[in-house]
């Protein structure tokens, strides 16, 4: 009988700060490489993992880093006084954690082939749609223009900025922060101003969004206005998801399992949940 | 020709399998005044009850306990180990609400993914079950003794587990058998039993009750304490947290799951604070959503057999079978059905 709880060992190969409270971390295996999937990834775009410490606990996270990559995984954790998190804050390079999964479905990858895609996150939701990122910037030519519309508070709250500027070559980004700051070019205040700098066809596009739930229903205002149906924007939602095998209950949302018929969802699929 | 067992013969049989294997039966306890059931490991001089009261702690607790430690990771050797129940043991005189219990929960706990712990310790039980009234399919378990007459039992072995049980001497083939069962035991929640038949009904009861009828939701809210105790004695719900415990020396630490409920403050809350759960009635209505509706569209019923331990053990004695029918009522006089 297959034990889904038993978590295997990896080792921190690299730590960066990200921001005053997120630091990222690089997983690899003990030895050898992740095993990828029928698609050639180690995890679809928008799948979790649960990703622990023993003593410590296990905690949900979508990963950032490059899907096809299966010489390391990274992670982002924001350092929220949890028990799990704080942990990991505290972690040298070389320490071990504990890794499974990966869980859920992830973003239609295949579907949004051929469309113009627009991805809006704000905060720490960025890690998913960073590796969905990497992927759609490995196979470039499969996909239509594509934005990425990504919100913080302030310029220091940006996440992955390195990656970002990367991307720029190859998408078109929108990056806002709350209130001015100094040396600030991005855009000032609700995302949902700078919708007009976007230029998609309505018809031919899809949406992927992340954040937690107070969040998506300030992504909701820029993604409707564009045209783009429902069932062609992508939630990524957040739960607390902590047996990753649909058994424990913490992660539902009304009919639905966040870890086993989610992460991603169709928007209407959740729009009227009760919850 | 029919297998049956004496009523009389039914505590020998236990005492014999006792002598090799833990056995747990369902005995009755008095205490300052209080008539109790419980499930006991058995030793001599204990004699089982036939017609237990709904028990506190159901029998999920042999699969699913409380709390139980799942791995144990031992610094030194860095290296963490699977802890399993290794040993038999036998769980006898179940009713028949706690077998179809017992049924349902093996169903859920392999669906979608099997869950390695519960059914470690499935495989190392073997289950009796003890009926009193007419039964029209065997609720589940190894093996039934199903009440024919007032001095006889009908062996109705299940599984293979079963079976092998019935080679044992208190067993005999008798040819003509009286069977006059009659004696119904005495029923617990029948109403909510009998709407339980239609769980199609009743999972669009509820889903139209929290659209249309709020004051009762409201009113649940207020009488509820959000205590969890209804989740915990309940034998089908199995919501769990995992938590890592250390030991004083700090050289080894365990994986914890131990149960939850979805009726407490902090079920659905996610690290940085955000509460999806916020409210008691968001979390009683959710403790329904999950039984009836969500249960229906996974699994095609409810996830209620009446056993009444809710509503026994509530301490603010919610009447939970009053509230449903309540909302039948308003559900069937909104919609004509």
């Amino acid at each position: 009988m297959q034990n889904f709880y038993f978590p295997e060992k990896v080792k921190i190969a690299k730590i960066e700060q990200h921001s005053a409270d997120v630091k990222l971390f690089r997983l690899q295996k003990n030895r050898g490489k992740f095993a990828k999937n029928r698609d050639g990834l180690v995890f679809n775009p928008g799948q979790f993992v649960l990703a622990g410490i023993w003593g410590y606990g296990e905690a949900p996270f979508g990963p950032a880093s490059p899907p096809e990559n299966n010489s390391y995984l990274e992670i982002l954790i924001r350092n929220t006084g949890g028990v799990v998190t704080n942990a990991f804050h505290n972690l040298k390079n070389g320490a071990e954690a504990t890794l499974r999964g990966p869980y859920g479905n992830g973003f239609p990858l295949k579907f949004f082939e051929g469309k113009d895609l627009v991805l809006a996150t704000g905060g720490c939701g960025i890690p998913p749609i960073a590796s969905l990122i990497e992927y759609i910037i490995k196979n470039r030519k499969d996909f239509g223009r594509v934005y990425l519309i990504y919100g913080a508070k302030t310029p220091q709250d940006l996440l992955l900025k390195e990656r970002i500027s990367n991307w720029e070559k190859q998408i078109k980004i929108i990056l806002t922060i709350d209130k001015q700051a100094p040396d600030w070019k991005g855009g000032v205040g609700f995302v949902s101003e700078f919708v007009k700098e976007i230029e998609i066809d309505p018809n031919n596009s899809c949406a992927a969004m992340c954040g937690p739930g107070p969040m998506m229903n300030a992504l909701e205002k820029i993604l409707r206005p564009l045209g783009i149906s429902d069932r062609r924007i992508f939630a990524n939602t957040e739960r607390k998801m902590q047996c990753g095998i649909g058994k424990c209950q913490h992660c539902t949302t009304g009919e639905k399992y966040t870890c086993t018929d989610g992460p991603v969802f169709y928007f209407d699929e959740i729009d009227r949940n009760w919850d | 020709m029919m297998l049956v067992i004496e009523r009389k013969k039914i505590d020998d049989l236990i005492q014999t399998l006792a002598k090799n294997t833990s056995v747990y039966i369902p005995v009755r306890r008095e205490q300052g005044g209080a008539v109790e059931s419980v499930f006991e490991k058995f030793t001599p001089g204990k004699t089982i009850d036939f017609y237990y009261l709904p028990t506190l702690c159901s029998i999920k607790e042999f699969f699913l306990p409380a709390i139980e430690d799942t791995f144990v990771f031992d610094k030194r050797k860095n290296q963490a180990a699977t802890l399993a129940q290794k040993k038999p043991f036998i769980l006898f005189g179940l009713n028949s609400r706690d077998l179809e219990a017992l049924t349902q929960l093996d169903e859920i706990m392999a669906k979608p993914n099997t869950d390695f712990f519960y059914f470690k310790k499935r495989e190392m039980a073997t289950v009796i079950g003890l009926i009193n009234e007419p039964i029209k399919t065997p609720p589940g378990g190894d093996l039934i003794l199903l009440k024919v007459n007032e001095e006889q039992y009908e062996a109705m072995p299940i599984t293979k587990k079963g079976r092998a049980l019935t080679k044992k001497r208190f067993f005999k083939k008798e040819s003509a058998v009286i069977t006059n069962a009659g004696s119904k035991s005495e029923e617990i929640m029948p109403r909510l039993r009998q709407l339980l038949l239609d769980p199609e009904f009743l999972s669009d009861v509820i889903k139209w009750s929290w659209r249309q009828d709020l004051a009762i939701w409201d009113e649940l809210a207020t009488l509820c304490l959000g205590c969890g105790i209804c989740t915990y004695v309940c034998p089908l719900c199995y919501c769990f947290s995992v938590e890592d415990k250390i030991d004083l020396g700090g050289k080894t630490c365990a994986r914890c799951r131990k149960w939850d409920a979805c009726t407490l403050p902090r079920f659905a809350q996610v690290t940085g604070g955000h509460n999806f759960h916020k409210t008691i009635r968001e979390r009683y209505y959710n403790w329904f959503f999950h039984k009836f509706v969500r249960a229906y569209n996974e699994y095609g019923k409810s996830q209620c057999v009446a056993c009444g331990r809710c509503q026994k053990y509530c301490p603010a004695k919610i009447d939970i079978e009053k509230y449903i029918l309540k909302m039948v009522d308003a559900y069937v006089k909104a919609k004509g059905v």
